[in-house]
Formats: structure tokens, C-alpha cells, sequence
């Protein structure tokens, strides 16, 4: 049993980190500027596209692994100054739609550049083998995926807690009017924090692409367990985010092993779960849109 | 005389379809402290915020320091100089009370850093590591003028200091602001309490439905009994 529980329970965390980090960045962009991102895996889809046009080219694994995202922020900055921040004025619908269209959107641009199938993307040699946990035999780019993603969770909190920037960006969620009275730039908040969640997003379709395969819609088949994720931790709250991530991937992962037909459905069922003890999700706020 | 710090020349602002400010002009002087007084809903607080660049006005002009601002984005404001004690203090609840005073410092040289604010007001100094939603309202409101002063001020617009406050904190705020006075701060001050006010400050306004109805020295105000008691006493029978 245990040589067949571990692995899953290990895969689950892997996947958990994934669905954290996209819901991270959902929660970032979504606490302060009540945005609901619904392109959010659009951008995960272009950083894998790009890190896999780079690698066919020769590029290392390595840069690419930071330039892709890094282009994504580049044109998720522009769409936020372009598209999305006319629209802060007006209630969180108007710019949930017009993400979801630009997600259709790119969608086919993706399947012109790119085609409709998915494309082969498989991680660096150094990083082909198995790794021997001692307990258990797993695959090494896994294992890195997992270092890669904890250390890009780390490096958040440490930026939100311990910079000037993250100090205002913490407040601003908390009002941004006041923020903007005390001298702080609250457009340039925006856009950083926009390009911030992004960024996450890039790395984890980075990631992904390598481990869960890359097509056009692969980025959106990540993004419901991501908003799932941010409703089971509870709106507002990042290190909720992260408590539901790891839920959900050890929910999917473990039915996965017992009732393999259940385990698309099982997150919903633990959402289901959570918001009847907990209506605003496990460590959520109250009045987000007030 | 020389060219007042502020003058606010025919400002218009709109809430949304409603012209809460008509025709409002109002100077304040560098070093001087300016009562707004009028009823609530007469447009203070809106004066406050057309000021700051957070209601920009429909129409008129706004100068500050010799500069036109109006129209221009809150931050640059504040980064000129204006420091801002709201009404109701807005506190970043969830930040410590030091993380409170670190979002103010926006690269503004002058005398006041924050452990000059702590050694003016020690009480905040004890409390530094204490989140500002856990403070008891008199807390709040020093932390609000420690956090306005942090950016080294030339103004400060104190909206409503003493509302909700015991009166001995109410005392001490005063008693705080009459300080910062003597250090040549300017302040624009809002106020119910009128007689309160108008002890502290040069000169006043009288604000009804937007248009400014009387203005003159705050000595002279306070002695017009029949306008205090119309400012304070349909206050108290409104409510």
C-alpha cells in the first residue's frame, strides 16, 4: 500500500504547489483591484509557448525558464495599462468579461502560431532521471518543479513582507485611496502587481508545459482548479491560497489512486465541504467587492 | 500680504450627479491654521478630498506653493507637501503601527522622521509592534497625525480629530495640534466641535450646502453667538 500511497501523496503536493502558485497570482491581482483575471491562463499558456520556441531554437532550459515568463509580464503589463485599468472604475463583471474574451482570444492566436495540437516539451537532460527519496523512487523534474515553485512562494512572501514595495502593495488592498493620499503611486501598484501575478503564472506554465503537456487550452485546464483554489482558502487571503492548493492536489492525487473516475470531481466536492462549514472559504475576508 | 500656501479660487466638485462644492474659494496662509466649519453635509470633507486630488473638481482652480495643482494625481500632491488626517482616521488596520508610519515616508526631506514622531508622541513609541486596528480610537487618531507628519507636511488637513474621542483625548489631540501650530505647520481643520476649533485656529469659513458663507477672523466667529449656536445647536437637535 504505501509504495503506492507515498508517490501520490507526493504527486499531490507537486500538483497542489501548481494550483497555489496560479491562485496566488489570482489573488494578487484580484485583492487589489477586485480584477477577476479569467486570462490568467492565457499568460500561462504564452510563457510555455515561448519557453518551448526558445528551447527548440537552443536556447537553455534554464534561461528560458526565466525569460518566457519575464516576456509574458511584458505583454501582461501592457494589457493591464491598455485594457484593464479603464475598466477599474466600473464593477468586477466588466473586467471579468473582457478577460474571458481575451482569453478566447488568444486561444486562437495560440492554435495559428502554434497549430491545435499539443506540442512536445520535455525537461532538460540534467533533469530526466529519477531521484531516490529513500522511501520512494520519483522523477527528478518533479522534484524540481516542487523546489522551484516553494521557492518562488518563499520569495512572495518575503517581498511582500519585508520591501517598501510589498509594505504599500499590502496596504493598498486595504485602501488604496489612503495609500494614494500618504504619496504612493497607486497606477504604478497596479501595474507591478498585475505583472507580479503574472510572472507566477509564467513560471508555473513554464513548468507545467514540462510536465502536464502544452496546447492551446492547457493553461485554461489549470486556471478552474486555480479559482477553486482561491474560493476553498478564502477570498483575500494568499496564504489561503496556498492552504487550498495543497488540499485540492492531495484530493485530485488520492482519488486519483482509489476512484480514478472521481478525481475530476473531488475538488468540487471539497469545495462544497468547506464552504458549508465556511462560507467564505477557509481563511477568507469578508466584503472583498464591499 | 504675501501669497497665501493654498488658495482654492471658484472650485466646483460633483459626487457622482450631485455638485457638492459651488463656487468655493478659501486660502490658507503659510503657518496658519484655517477652521472649515458648517454642518454635516455642508461639503468639508468633500473640500478635504478636492484638495488632495481625490474628488478633482468639475471646475476652478486649485494653487499650492506657488504651483497649479488641480487635477493633478493624489500622490504628486502629497509628495508637495500636504499631509492628510482623515476623518474616522483610516488606520491600515492589518499593519503595526510602525508599518503604519513607514508608508508615509515618501523621500520628503524635512525634520520629522519616525523616531521624532516616537519621541514627540511616546505613546506610539510603546505601541510600534501593535496592529492599528487593535489601538483605541485616541491612538488612532496620534498615529494619524504621527503618520501626516512622517512626510514632513507644509499643510495638514485634520478632518474631525475629536470625533468619537473622550474628551481628555480630545484634549491631548488639541493640545498636539496647538504644538505643531508653533512649529509653523499650516493646517486646514474641520471640525464639529466649532468652539473648539475656532480656539486653535487664525481664522475660519462657514460652509452651508457648498457655498462658503461667512469667513473672518476665528475670534470674531467665536464670539457671534447666534452663528455658533446655529453651526452647533441644530447639530446636537439633528442628531
Amino acid at each position: 500500500m504505501i509504495e503506492h500511497l507515498a508517490p501520490q501523496l507526493v504527486n499531490g503536493l507537486v500538483l497542489g504547489a501548481f494550483y497555489a502558485i496560479v491562485a496566488l497570482g489570482l489573488s494578487l491581482i484580484m485583492n487589489l483591484t477586485g480584477t477577476i483575471n479569467m486570462a490568467h491562463g492565457s499568460f500561462m499558456t504564452l510563457a510555455g509557448y515561448l519557453a518551448y520556441t526558445m528551447v527548440l531554437r537552443g536556447t537553455s532550459f534554464w534561461f528560458a525558464l526565466l525569460a518566457a515568463p519575464l516576456i509574458a509580464v511584458l505583454v501582461g503589463v501592457l494589457v493591464e495599462r491598455t485594457l484593464v485599468r479603464p475598466l477599474y472604475a466600473r464593477e468586477p463583471f466588466y473586467s471579468l468579461l473582457m478577460t474571458f474574451g481575451l482569453s478566447l482570444m488568444a486561444e486562437e492566436v495560440y492554435r495559428l502560431i502554434w497549430g491545435s495540437n499539443g506540442v512536445p516539451f520535455s525537461p532538460p537532460a540534467a533533469l530526466d532521471g529519477t531521484a531516490n527519496l529513500g522511501f520512494m523512487v520519483f522523477p527528478a523534474f518533479r522534484i524540481f518543479i516542487a523546489a522551484v515553485l516553494v521557492v518562488a512562494i518563499v520569495a512572495l512572501a518575503l517581498f511582500l513582507t519585508r520591501t517598501r514595495f510589498g509594505l504599500r502593495l499590502r496596504a493598498a488592498v486595504q485602501d488604496t485611496e489612503m495609500i494614494a493620499a500618504l504619496g504612493t503611486n497607486t497606477q504604478l501598484l497596479y501595474a507591478v502587481n498585475f505583472g507580479l501575478g503574472i510572472f507566477l503564472a509564467g513560471i508555473a506554465g513554464v513548468l507545467a508545459a514540462g510536465m502536464l503537456g502544452l496546447s492551446p487550452t492547457s493553461g485554461n485546464a489549470l486556471l478552474m482548479p486555480a479559482f477553486v483554489t482561491v474560493i476553498i482558502g478564502g477570498m483575500g487571503s494568499l496564504f489561503g491560497s496556498i492552504v487550498g492548493g495543497v488540499l485540492i492536489g492531495l484530493a485530485i492525487s488520492l482519488t486519483t489512486l482509489f476512484v480514478p473516475a472521481a478525481s475530476e470531481v473531488s475538488m468540487y466536492v471539497l469545495m462544497a465541504l468547506v464552504l458549508m462549514i465556511r462560507p467564505r472559504g477557509l481563511f477568507g475576508e469578508e466584503g472583498l467587492f464591499g | 500680504m504675501s501669497e497665501p500656501l493654498l488658495a482654492l479660487d471658484g472650485i466646483c466638485t460633483d459626487y457622482g450627479k450631485i455638485c457638492t462644492l459651488r463656487d468655493v474659494s478659501l486660502t490658507v496662509g503659510e503657518g496658519e491654521v484655517v477652521a472649515l466649519l458648517g454642518l454635516n453635509g455642508a461639503g468639508k470633507t468633500t473640500t478635504m478630498r478636492t484638495i488632495l486630488g481625490l474628488t478633482p473638481p468639475r471646475l476652478g482652480t486649485i494653487t499650492y506653493a506657488g504651483r497649479d495643482v488641480t487635477r493633478w494625481p493624489a500622490y504628486k500632491i502629497a509628495r508637495l507637501g500636504i499631509g492628510y488626517v482623515p476623518e474616522g482616521r483610516r488606520m491600515f488596520k492589518d499593519l503595526s503601527t510602525l508599518e503604519n508610519l513607514q508608508l508615509a515616508e515618501n523621500g520628503r526631506a524635512g525634520a520629522w522622521t519616525i523616531p521624532r514622531v516616537f519621541e514627540h508622541l511616546p505613546k506610539l513609541s510603546e505601541l510600534r509592534a501593535r496592529k492599528a486596528g487593535r489601538l483605541s480610537g485616541g491612538e488612532q487618531e496620534m498615529l494619524a497625525i504621527g503618520r501626516a507628519l512622517v512626510a514632513n507636511p507644509r499643510l495638514l488637513l485634520v478632518d474631525e480629530p475629536s470625533q468619537g474621542l473622550a474628551p481628555l483625548v480630545v484634549e491631548d489631540v488639541y493640545r498636539i495640534l496647538a504644538e505643531l501650530k508653533k512649529t509653523g505647520v499650516a493646517i486646514l481643520l474641520v471640525e464639529q466641535n466649532a468652539l473648539l476649533a475656532l480656539k486653535l485656529a487664525d481664522r475660519a469659513y462657514v460652509l452651508d450646502s457648498g457655498r462658503i458663507t461667512h469667513s473672518g477672523p476665528a475670534a470674531d466667529l467665536a464670539t457671534d453667538r447666534a452663528r455658533i449656536r446655529s453651526l452647533m445647536g441644530l447639530e446636537v437637535t439633528a442628531r
